[in-house]
């Protein structure tokens, strides 16, 4: 039975549930204290040490439904004794079907099925490709080969019992078999689609992602932004103000007689960076903006002080939208309020610099994004200076491609010069690894 | 086994409904599976729904002591664990001294006096001078006791992987003094309101129970038992009512506790019918926010409407 319980677990995780192997032997033995027999019981004790979050208990549920569905139809079919007098049949599935026991027939399928390498399917769309598939390596051809000759050979209109027979048969094994490769699916495959979809979502360039799918890649991106948060969170700085060790006082004095000499103290500060982003949202770059806040404001964990700044022509800081609205609603109104019109750096930068130019030290991390395409504008990079100057660095980010910059009425050399780093970031992977960095350095 | 796991289950429903705590299925399969596999369960929920009473309720029923922990930012081992008596301690050092003149009295030479020293039974640090707090209260209980560590994710991450030791060994080791171990195994109850992840090797160690609001018909189990006076047909009322509110979007929506001190306040007002007066009246007692308040009063008259329709309707059933 422990194969089943693995097996189930193996589906679990393919539908994208967490589990460890400690896990595992937590339910072996929940399995053990409540064995199989109630299966309501059974599905409200494992769901009490499989799955660990309320979205992911919701997966289990469905999980749950449909594995052991499949698993309880095997077992009472296997109960079922086949009757059924020897006929006169040539193809070996159709003897098979007649004469075998349905354990064997369980084992032909599953031989069949590993002919026809069940283990590569991943996409739902592929079920009934491997259904068909395996029905052909059993031999169903022939079968109905055979079923066509009985029907042409009768005589009157109604077909023979043999027929009729093995008619029911033939059905009843297409049914078994898209059922065991279902379940098959359910343990090997992509259940949700989402991995796929996060791999396109990953690579594929931000501006081409459809808006219809903003949901989607928004959970992707929370889900990258939690795993960055959990990596950089634990980052502090031992602080000398603050509470008496008295534990560590003591025990460091004990050498002198237990007179308090040397004073230990406990507290430690957690040394969080300031980072200001100003995003160009004019009609270009717009859609790179909304993933790279998008992506920001789901560190609020790491990054206690963000302020972030959009533009088109002239600056607006966006910070507080973001903080109390939803995200998605913050973004649009973010674009709609600031985006469109032409572009204007220089005179970014000049608001920039008289809004918050004094408030930028040496904590401070300045993120621009944008493609430096200026209209032929003054592009003031000595502020881009001073702001360097000031600051502990400066990312530029530039969601064109290397090839494009200094193209047309791109300045991105004359801005680069006063960064302590420029990126290209296009897409989603990119822009994770640029975050990434922007902790490491940061804190 | 003697008894079945489902009979033990009822039992426990049953036990926890004479303490005045209505749980579902899915509750007591927790508390036996916790009971039976001695693992910590980690109770997450919106606030309000009764994680820390299941706790207090488990306490009452398996009659073991009720040890509590609650958790804030900056808990440290001090806190939770033990702490030495430093005044004590101190004390003992300026003993010590005295004793020192007759324990190395006549000893010759620095040998002799070193042998002497070394002889000398030291209990700077020994269970003399150990201040127990919670959990090694908890470990050290001798009939064994119920652990309740309260809103886990309050505390800072340090302390989390504090905690990793005593849930999967039920130990603690104090390194002046060595590992102690649990005799008897505590049922360890944890609670989360979410505010903040709680962390995989936490996760991973414990049981882990969700409890969402509950759905009518338990609460109404839930409201007969802790508001008992309350007539029938005002408690389909009241809970049909609340259960409306949880479907509007709110900043907190109204939890169980919530719905019983609502019960408790319109039975104090001798009301017998529920209708839109006395819900606007007594809002308050059932939302904590402002903006929440302004929103539900727009919809009282549907709420109640509603609410009293479908109370009419069971009843005549």
């Amino acid at each position: 039975m422990e194969k089943v319980l693995t097996d189930f677990v193996k589906a679990l995780r393919n539908s994208n549930v967490r589990v460890s192997p400690a896990e595992t032997l937590d339910a072996v033995s929940v399995v053990n204290t409540v064995g199989y027999d109630d299966k309501e019981l059974l599905k409200k004790s494992l769901s009490i040490v499989l799955p660990k979050t309320p979205d992911e208990k919701e997966k289990f549920e469905t999980c749950f439904d449909e594995f052991f569905s499949h698993e309880l139809k095997q077992q009472i079919e296997l109960n079922q004794s086949q009757l059924s007098d020897i006929k006169d049949v040539d193809s070996n599935l159709a003897k098979k079907l007649l004469e075998g026991s349905q354990a064997e027939l369980m084992l032909s399928i599953a031989d069949a099925a590993e002919e026809a390498e069940i283990r590569e399917i991943r996409y739902f769309t592929q079920r009934s490709v491997f259904t068909r598939r395996i029905l052909e390596k059993m031999g169903v051809g022939k079968l109905e080969d055979e079923l066509m000759s009985l029907g042409a050979s009768r005589e009157d209109d109604l077909p023979s019992e043999l027929e009729q027979e093995l008619r029911n048969q033939l059905t009843n094994l297409r049914e078994r078999v898209s059922d065991y490769v279902q379940q098959q699916f359910l343990l090997h495959g992509d259940v949700s689609g989402e991995q796929l979809r996060e791999q396109v979502f990953k690579s594929m360039n931000m501006a081409q992602i459809d808006r219809s799918y903003l949901h989607e890649v928004h959970t992707l991106v929370r889900k990258m932004a939690k795993k960055l948060a959990n990596l950089h969170s634990r980052r502090k700085k031992n602080f000398k103000k603050g509470k008496l060790d008295i534990r560590k006082t003591i025990r460091d004095n004990w050498v002198n007689q237990g007179i308090l000499f040397n004073l230990s103290w406990s507290y430690k500060k957690i040394d969080r960076p300031k980072i200001y982003v100003i995003c160009d949202v004019s009609g270009s770059v717009g859609a790179y903006a909304r993933f790279m806040l998008m992506f920001l404001f789901s560190l609020t964990e790491v990054v206690s002080k963000l302020r972030a700044f959009v533009f088109s022509s002239n600056l607006g800081e966006v910070t507080n939208d973001f903080k109390d609205a939803q995200l998605d609603e913050a973004i649009e109104k973010a674009l709609q309020k600031h985006g469109g019109g032409s572009t204007d750096y220089g005179q970014a930068l000049t608001d920039f610099v008289s809004l918050c130019l004094d408030e930028i030290d040496k904590k401070t991390t300045v993120v621009i994004l944008g493609d430096a395409r200026n209209n032929f504008g003054p592009e003031k990079a000595n502020l881009l200076k001073s702001i360097n100057e000031r600051s502990k660095q400066v990312f530029w980010l530039n969601p064109e491609g290397k090839y494009r910059w200094d193209t047309g009425d791109s300045v991105m050399t004359k801005y680069s010069a006063y960064c302590t780093k420029v990126f290209q970031c296009g897409n989603i992977e990119q822009l994770e690894r640029v975050i990434s960095t922007l902790l490491k350095t940061a804190i | 086994m003697s008894e079945g796991p489902k009979k033990i289950i009822e039992d426990i429903t049953e036990g926890f409904a004479e303490h005045g705590y209505i749980c579902s299925e899915q509750i007591a399969t927790a508390v036996y599976l916790a009971s039976e596999l001695e693992k910590p369960i980690l109770i997450e929920g919106p606030p309000g729904v009764g994680k820390t009473e299941l706790a207090n309720t488990a306490a009452m029923y398996f009659k073991k002591e009720m040890i509590r922990l609650q958790c804030y930012e900056g808990l440290d081992e001090s806190k939770a664990l033990y702490e030495w008596r430093y005044g004590k301690q101190l004390l003992y050092t300026q003993i010590l001294k005295e004793q020192m003149q007759e324990v190395l009295e006549g000893a010759k030479g620095l040998k002799e006096s070193l042998d002497r020293l070394m002889k000398f039974e030291d209990i700077f640090f020994s269970e003399d001078f150990l201040e127990t707090r919670p959990l090694l209260e908890a470990l050290t209980s001798k009939k064994g006791s119920v652990l309740l560590i309260d809103e886990v994710d309050k505390s800072d991450e340090e302390f989390e992987a504090l905690l990793l030791e005593i849930l999967s060994e039920f130990q603690i080791s104090i390194p002046e003094l060595g590992v102690r171990k649990a005799d008897v195994k505590p049922l360890v109850v944890l609670t989360s309101n979410n505010s903040r992840e709680i962390g995989d090797a936490l996760k991973r160690r414990c049981l882990h129970l969700y409890i969402p609001f509950p759905d009518a018909k338990l609460e109404r189990q839930i409201v007969q038992a802790r508001v008992p006076d309350i007539s029938e047909s005002l408690q389909i009322q009241l809970v049909n009512f609340v259960q409306g509110i949880r479907d509007l979007d709110l900043k907190k929506q109204p939890a169980i506790s919530e719905t019983i001190d609502w019960a408790k306040t319109v039975i104090l007002l001798n009301s017998e019918e529920l209708d839109a007066k006395l819900a606007e009246e007594t809002l308050n007692v059932l939302l904590k926010h402002q903006q929440d308040i302004e929103v539900v009063k727009k919809e009282i008259p549907a709420l109640v409407s509603s609410a009293t329709e479908t109370s009419d309707g069971k009843s005549i059933n």
